[in-house]
């Protein structure tokens, strides 16, 4: 579902020159697995991921997800290839103020090139379904303001989940709660991932790495 | 990004900061407000200058005769073998002579003046005119001599009623005239006397004038009567029936004013363009106003337009986040382009629209405010202002188009963050 070969990602460190944050990574990951990436912080984990999801085009090597080389494509393209083949959760939940939870959710139909994924009459109901595969359908209306920590990472989970992405990249996604909330959190990512989804997750949480089927650890920019 | 959805995002976005939102376009609004009002009071009082006050005719030339005779060369007096050759001159499409009765006139009214007693005497100046040149203003009879012991036909001028029902009656008690009331109307006339001057030798005629209509092209301080009275008048009382005061010239294209301007002063005539000159001095002037009113108005623009590039580079600051977001779940940099850029389009449209609409309802209340403070006076207009829809376009354009020039660089920066270091807090 991923293949990544000799990935390099360079960050210009001032005086100090060039940073290698990605030296030559190279990884693959099964459809349906669900892989932990640990690593100290700055050891190049969300690196690893924006570029794998087409957030981050400034590097160098090979990337392959959902059977679609991302290296190399333009942004409408990145922006299409984003938009369906893959869904983001962020430690900061990064949901959008003003809007309501369903509102967020269906965000990423706003930006939907051509037939959405399932047809446009379809949206509503989907991000509907999304919300309920993660427990909020009855809070679709409130701003996330009126939501817990947890309850916007379930909306920003089902969000992500909105048009059946084939691979969910989560960056740290228990990061900002409770154990008891990052618990549900991780049962959620373990039942998505026994429907078939692909879950790639940068964690130093040990319970998410216990979920998860394999775990890659990064050390100054290399896997090992 | 698909209309539906750019619609759908701006109408959230401009709706979650309603206050910041009219706060930024605000110059916008004021900018646009001050233009439509400005101009459309520029155009308004141009238009009562060029049509009430100063009514002239853009293809017609008055040619008087020069104080100097050029002798062979030609010049001084004007008689009908200088009206032909004047006639004969390319671009000249009809030729209406002027004579002055050459008399002096007087008018010693004592009677009823619809509905008023009124006693007066006035001095009078009659010019005769070939009648069609006012033929389209004539409402009785022909406007020809009706021979000796019959009333004349006399013109009034529209500018002289004005004058009459602004001021001159107001301040005498007098009824409001209108042309209508005026056609008809009877009066004594003497000819071959005076009240200022020592009247001349030879008898008076008594006679009487009856006014046929009222017309912009009529002599302002005095009557016009038919040419062929003039001669008559001016015959019976020997004096210059020959030569004329004047020819108007009617031109086919106004366009060809300069040139036949020119034929004229060559043949030794002058060009009585004293009305004309006023007109197009006072339009100037008007003219100047308006423009320095409305630039001052599109510097407000400018200015706006630079007020809502800061709030809205701010604004962008603020949502480095949100951008972000999108571009996560989708977004091309054209689409958040496009999103920072319609939004203040929106703000500039709705700017421009309650800009030109606080313009419109300013004029019509100035008018309003106008019609019950103002004193009467010549020539005051039942409105002030002239707004054109295409004044009304430019206004809610204006708008539109600073919110643009203030959105571009913002937007651009909006579109081009990097998503990544946005979302890492590095943004």
């Amino acid at each position: 579902m991923i293949s990544a070969r000799g990935l390099k990602r360079t960050f210009d460190d001032g005086a100090r020159g060039p940073l290698a944050v990605l030296d030559d990574v190279s990884l693959e990951v099964a459809a349906a697995e669900f892989v932990a990436v640990v690593g100290r912080s700055g050891s190049g984990k969300s690196t690893l991921l924006n570029v794998l999801g087409g957030l981050d085009t400034a590097f160098t090597g090979e990337v392959t997800v959902a059977g679609q080389r991302i290296d190399g494509l333009g942004d409408a393209a990145l922006s299409v290839f984003r938009n369906r083949q893959v869904g983001f959760v962020f430690q900061s939940f990064h949901l959008v103020s003003g809007l309501s939870a369903l509102d967020n959710v269906l965000l990423p139909s706003l930006f939907t090139r051509g037939s959405a994924p399932k047809g446009p009459a379809a949206t509503p109901p989907r991000a509907l379904e999304a919300l309920e595969q993660v427990g909020l359908a009855e809070k679709a209306k409130r701003l996330p303001s009126q939501l817990s920590g947890g309850e916007r990472q379930r909306v920003a989970i089902a969000r992500a989940l909105l048009h059946s992405p084939r691979v969910l990249l989560c960056d740290e996604p228990t990061g900002n709660l409770d154990a008891a909330t990052a618990d549900e959190v991780i049962g959620l990512f373990t039942k998505l991932n026994k429907q078939g989804l692909t879950v790639l997750a940068v964690t130093h949480e040990t319970r998410l790495r216990e979920a998860a089927s394999r775990v890659l650890t990064l050390e100054n920019g290399r896997l090992t | 990004m698909k209309l539906g959805s750019l619609r759908r995002l701006v109408r959230l976005n401009i709706g979650r900061d309603v206050r910041g939102a009219f706060s930024s376009t605000f110059g916008v609004t004021v900018g646009v407000a001050a233009l439509v009002f400005f101009v459309a009071l520029g155009l308004g009082v141009a238009a009562i200058i060029r049509d009430r006050v100063f009514p002239v005719d853009a293809s017609l030339i008055e040619v008087v005769p020069s104080q100097l005779s050029l002798g062979l060369l030609g010049g001084g007096k004007i008689d009908q073998a200088a009206v032909d050759r004047l006639a004969a001159l390319p671009g000249v499409t009809a030729t209406y002579r002027k004579m002055t009765v050459r008399v002096p006139a007087v008018t010693l009214y004592d009677g009823d003046f619809f509905g008023r007693r009124l006693r007066m005497g006035l001095e009078i100046i009659a010019v005769g005119v070939d009648p069609a040149l006012v033929k389209a203003d004539v409402r009785i009879g022909d406007f020809t001599d009706p021979g000796e012991g019959q009333p004349i036909p006399a013109i009034a001028a529209s500018r002289l009623l004005e004058i009459y029902n602004k001021s001159f009656a107001p301040a005498r008690s007098l009824p409001q005239l209108s042309g209508s009331m005026l056609t008809g109307f009877i009066f004594p006339l003497e000819f071959n006397r005076s009240f200022v001057t020592a009247s001349p030798p030879g008898p008076t005629l008594a006679t009487q004038g009856q006014v046929v209509g009222v017309s912009d092209r009529g002599l302002l301080a005095g009557i016009t009567v038919p040419l062929d009275v003039a001669i008559r008048l001016n015959r019976a009382n020997k004096v210059d029936f020959e030569t004329f005061t004047g020819v108007a010239l009617r031109l086919a294209e106004p366009s060809g004013v300069p040139r036949v301007v020119s034929a004229v002063k060559e043949m030794g005539f002058r060009v009585d363009d004293q009305e004309r000159r006023m007109a197009e001095n006072a339009g100037a002037a008007v003219a100047i106003t308006t423009a320095a009113m409305a630039l001052l108005s599109v510097l407000i623009c400018i200015l706006a337009a630079f007020n809502i590039a800061h709030a809205l580079s701010a604004s962008v600051r603020a949502r480095e986040r949100e951008f972000a977001v999108m571009r996560a779940v989708g977004a091309s940099r054209g689409d958040i382009f496009s999103l920072v850029f319609t939004e203040a389009m929106v703000l500039g449209l709705s700017g421009g629209l309650i800009g030109t609409l606080l313009a419109v309802g300013a004029s019509f209340g100035i008018d309003l405010a106008a019609a019950k403070v103002l004193p009467e006076f010549p020539f005051k207009p039942d409105s002030f202002f002239m707004t054109p829809w295409w004044l009304l376009a430019i206004g809610v354009a204006l708008g539109v188009g600073a919110a643009m020039a203030g959105a571009f660089l913002p937007a651009r920066r909006a579109s081009q963050l990097d998503p990544a270091r946005a979302l890492a807090g590095q943004g």
